[in-house]
């Protein structure tokens, strides 16, 4: 039985460690809010004096950086992505699992042998292949590639073979269709492993820098990792207190959306698979 | 079970269709309500992009015949060699090797399109553009090493290396965390090497390549570890643009940081510290470290890409060339702090020394500027410079001219490795 | 009802179309192009069989030289970085999963936030608490009596700054997944194991370690492919210096395509890469597995 005593040793612990964890977004916050002067002249962590100049900067007319059109496109190329990558993995591992495919046991031992590949090897030819085809700068390199990963499919694959094919047997007897087994009787089951899927995808394609930075080249495509990378060399280097604001504003969605997704995300992060 | 194949068919080729805008290359593209457009790809995401926008803006609303669209990229040279663009701002020092590599065209015929010669401008430009066969840049700006100074703590601008040592004496007396000058180990090392190398009047240019393995560059270049192992006008342990970072602190108690009077520094931070020392704030030439005066510049062009040939689209190109080059726009660019090479602009700019200061006061360094010797990929073969031995110079303590010599070796050697790289032997 | 071999082609196809698109060709693509020499304005300039390979891999080159300057880097990333990113992890789950119930969603997500801030904020927050020249950081251990490092321009504290970046970026992923793993023990397994009175050690090490066993293993060989790509941090907080010593393999192959124009150098390096990280995973796999 846990004593009131390790409650309260933990509870301290946790809170100091949190505070640390806490301290780079509290200064983030806060130096947003400093002048340039001050930004740069001194480091105590609360400003001197309040200006809310670098925001109305970002989203003043004469804004140099579209960074809520970047965050539209961070949301777009995510959705979609990750939309892309678990449409096409549910019904190629179910194909795998249970149908009669040809050639199955090799299209399987692809999906694990591409697995160890990592995506450096893809990335340049890839790239230039874009380019061949004149589809740089586009929405389609943004969201597109990611389908090919075989993560999915071999997380999907085991863990309907482990699952036993009971229920689809007494479905397909009662003359259900293809359709309606996948709807009502395939998806149920699978669900804890592609909300899996779904987190893992979303926040590989959020957190991509190298390949988005390489194929976008115009403001209006850029997302929101890449413009702010644009901005942190670019007009926003020499004042942090700016940088700082760009970053919050780039930030704070995804913060939002990650406090109130987060019981999901935990829920949907079994080991399903993993194990 | 058909309803199931067609959605996803239909779903998927919705999606490639939503994908799916990529331009088309070739010909001239124009707009839907028919006009010319062209893409003008720069550099500019510092504090100056926004005055070459006010350009562009200008010039998209001046007419209705044509339209910039303005690229503006932190890696616009990626971008350039991966991408399809019409007009493109190219370094003079970077002119040689997209020559070579076929990327850019003479520009001639486009200047006199425009009304342009070489001769409007100042003739520091024509060495910088002007090749045995063509000239392939406009001549935008020179933006030479500059020495800002905080007149709180040094009233005077300081002229040479002598009145370094004096001020950082007085400042060290005053506080020991004040200092002359800061050096740093990263940034804008390309300035301090090339502007060791002219004072010191040292030619690096050696056939295709730069040779630095040669004592005299290693004298020139001791300069800089003296000033911060031996005469203390600078901070040890200066990082990336720490020359600027210490201009703009702040020595206070509680506080660990280090503050200099002088920063020798870009054009490019006039905004930021114009802004916090109004007033204080002073603006030299490069003072003389070695012996004689000189100081090294980098230089922005505008260079006509090989895959222009359409006669519309250099039509609108020469348009919009001449409308940048009219003194009344071209003084927004001297605005951001560059200073311009088109000599009319100049004149125009001299008559109001208070809106243009810095841009005036680069233009008297015009005479002593040089730029970097036409090589092929001059950034590649300066790259080991850059990142290690300038780091070393100034890190290093015990660092002995011997150790330096044998980094230069290594500079050169690959220096020659990337010239023999260059596709016209 | 039997489904038919068309049907199941047809639902396996936008899977194959996008992997043959997007991986297949890339792949073989990539290896074409590394067989050749390729510039990046010139094209192909020829086939030229292995001659690149050998070149990557002489040592007597420029190429080669900073090829295995990226690798040893890269490495020195990961042998030292895998270990406090893992651990870190697990310890921070432990100490969630220990939490009274009703703090512990509130602790959960505050070291889980932090994997939401994008690689290129991360950089910029930690490029300016830990500037050397009287940085936050700096002058926090300067009220500690603690002499100010030169966090971003000197050996080993550079690498330290980026350890401390990723390890502050990148937890709260891992955490998660060890939380999952915690939750799923079953802790009448103490009471079987006869440990109930044992000391705490020794419960993690006949009990919970044994029951997590699959994810530790899952979470390592991720993060250890994760700190191989390492690009974004050095790029943006230490710019590969001071002295290219934070130069991962990554933006070396990177200016060897774009600012050397050498496509077909470049690609030759990240095959190798790319061969040099499967034998790792997979021979962690091996070790992982082998009992089984």
């Amino acid at each position: 039985m846990k004593s009131k005593k390790k409650d309260i040793t933990v509870t301290l612990i946790s809170t100091g460690v949190a505070l640390i964890f806490l301290l780079p977004i509290v200064w983030m916050i806060f130096t947003s809010f400093k002048e340039l002067g001050e930004s740069l002249s001194t480091s105590s962590l609360i400003p001197k004096s309040w200006t809310i100049e670098n925001y109305t900067s970002i989203f003043g007319a004469d804004a140099d950086a579209p960074i809520l059109t970047w965050l539209m496109n961070t949301a777009i190329v995510t959705t979609a992505g990750t939309a892309l990558v678990v449409f096409v993995d549910v019904l190629a591992a179910y194909t795998l699992a249970r149908l009669n495919l040809p050639g199955k046991k090799i299209f399987l031992s692809i999906v694990v042998g591409a697995l160890t590949i990592p995506g450096i090897v893809t990335l340049f030819p890839a790239f230039f292949l874009f380019r061949e085809v004149g589809y740089l700068d586009t929405y389609a390199p943004l969201i597109l590639p990611y389908s090919a990963g075989t993560m999915g499919v071999f997380l999907i694959y085991n863990f309907l073979r482990d699952f036993p094919r009971d229920l689809e047997e007494a479905a397909i007897i009662d003359g259900a269709n293809l359709w309606h087994i996948l709807r009502h009787v395939i998806m149920p089951t699978i669900k804890p492993v592609v909300a899996t899927l779904t987190v893992i995808t979303f926040l590989a394609i959020y957190n991509d820098f190298l390949w988005p930075s390489l194929v976008t080249s115009s403001d209006d495509m850029k997302t929101a990792t890449v413009g702010l990378a644009n901005l942190i060399q670019g007009s926003n280097f020499v004042n942090p207190g700016k940088m700082m604001a760009s970053t919050v504003v780039a930030t704070v969605p995804a913060l939002i959306i990650f406090i109130f997704a987060n019981k999901y995300f935990v829920r949907s992060v079994t080991n399903t698979g993993i194990k | 079970m058909k309803k199931v194949l067609l959605s996803t068919l239909l779903v998927g080729s919705l999606f490639l269709a939503a994908c799916g805008n990529g331009s088309g290359g070739g010909n001239a593209n124009e707009t839907e309500d028919g006009k010319v457009q062209i893409t003008f790809l720069n550099g500019f995401t510092g504090g100056d992009g926004g005055y070459m926008k006010k350009i562009t803006d200008g010039f998209n609303e001046s007419q209705d015949e044509y339209l910039v669209e303005e690229v503006q990229d932190k890696d616009h040279y990626t971008k350039f060699k991966t991408g399809d663009y019409d007009l493109v701002v190219i370094h003079a020092n970077n002119l040689e090797t997209y020559k070579q590599d076929g990327m850019i065209q003479d520009i001639n015929p486009l200047m006199e399109q425009a009304g342009l010669s070489i001769g409007d401008f100042h003739e520091a430009a024509e060495n910088l553009v002007t090749f045995d066969d063509g000239t392939y840049g406009i001549p935008l700006d020179i933006h030479p090493l500059t020495a800002f100074y905080n007149k709180q703590l040094s009233p005077e601008a300081p002229e040479n290396y002598e009145d370094l040592v004096a001020l950082t004496e007085e400042l060290q007396s005053q506080d020991p965390n004040l200092y002359a000058a800061g050096v740093p180990n990263a940034g804008l090392v390309e300035y301090y090497i090339m502007t060791a190398a002219i004072q010191n009047n040292i030619e690096l240019l050696d056939g295709n390549h730069l040779n630095f393995a040669q004592e005299e560059l290693a004298d020139a270049l001791m300069v800089y570890h003296d000033m911060v192992w031996k005469d203390n006008i600078s901070p040890a342990g200066l990082g990336l643009d720490g020359e600027f970072q210490a201009f703009m602190k702040q020595v206070e108690e509680g506080n660990t940081g280090v503050q200099t009077a002088v920063a020798l520094t870009g054009p490019w931070y006039y905004q930021a510290v114009s802004e916090t020392y109004g007033e204080d704030l002073g603006i030299t030439s490069m003072p003389q470290i070695g012996d004689e005066p000189g100081v090294y510049g980098g230089s922005h062009t505008i260079a006509l890409p090989s895959s222009v040939t359409d006669e519309k689209e250099m039509e609108a190109i020469s348009a919009f060339v001449e409308y940048m080059y009219q003194p009344e726009n071209l003084a927004n660019w001297a605005e951001s702090g560059q200073a311009p090479l088109h000599t009319a602009t100049l004149d125009l700019i001299a008559e109001d020394p208070e809106k243009y200061p810095l841009a005036n006061e680069n233009a008297k360094q015009f005479d002593t500027v040089t730029g970097a010797p036409q090589v092929y990929q001059f950034g590649e073969q300066m790259r080991y410079m850059i990142e290690n031995v300038f780091s070393m110079l100034v890190t290093e303590e015990n660092l002995t001219k011997e150790d330096l010599m044998a980094e230069l070796q290594i500079a050169t050697d690959n220096a020659q490795q990337i010239a023999d790289t260059a596709p016209e032997q | 009802m039997k489904i038919s071999k068309i049907w199941s082609t047809v639902m396996y196809l936008p899977f194959f179309i996008c992997f043959v698109l997007f991986w297949a060709i890339p792949v073989f693509y990539g290896i074409y192009i590394s067989l050749h020499e390729w510039s990046l304005f010139g094209g192909n300039g020829g086939f030229v069989g292995l001659e690149n390979y050998i070149t990557v891999l002489s040592g007597d080159n420029m190429f080669s030289v900073s090829f295995y300057r990226g690798l040893e880097n890269t490495l020195v990333f990961v042998g030292f970085s895998v270990i406090p990113l893992v651990l870190v992890s697990l310890g921070l789950a432990l100490l969630v999963n220990n939490i009274p119930k009703k703090l512990k969603v509130f602790f959960r997500t505050t070291f889980f936030i932090s994997y939401a801030v994008s690689v290129t904020a991360v950089s910029a927050i930690f490029k300016w608490l830990f500037t050397g020249n009287g940085g936050y950081i700096n002058n926090v251990l300067n009220t500690l009596n603690i002499a100010p490092l030169n966090w971003l321009n000197e050996q080993p504290y550079a690498w330290i700054t980026i350890l401390i970046a990723t390890v502050w970026w990148t937890i709260g992923y891992n955490m998660i997944l060890f939380i999952n793993a915690l939750d799923e023990v079953d802790y009448n397994l103490y009471e079987a194991a006869g440990l109930d009175g044992a000391n705490w050690w020794k419960k993690f090490r006949y009990v919970t370690f044994p029951s997590i066993k699959g994810v530790f293993i899952f979470v390592l060989m991720t993060t250890i492919i994760a700190s191989f790509n390492l690009y974004g941090q050095t790029l943006l907080i230490t710019a590969g210096g001071p002295q290219q010593s934070t130069q991962s393999l990554i933006m070396v192959i990177q200016q060897v395509v774009f600012s050397q124009n050498n496509l077909g150098i470049g690609t030759t390096m990240a095959v190798i890469m790319g061969v040099i990280m499967m034998v790792i995973t997979g021979a962690q796999y091996w070790y992982a597995y082998r009992k089984d």
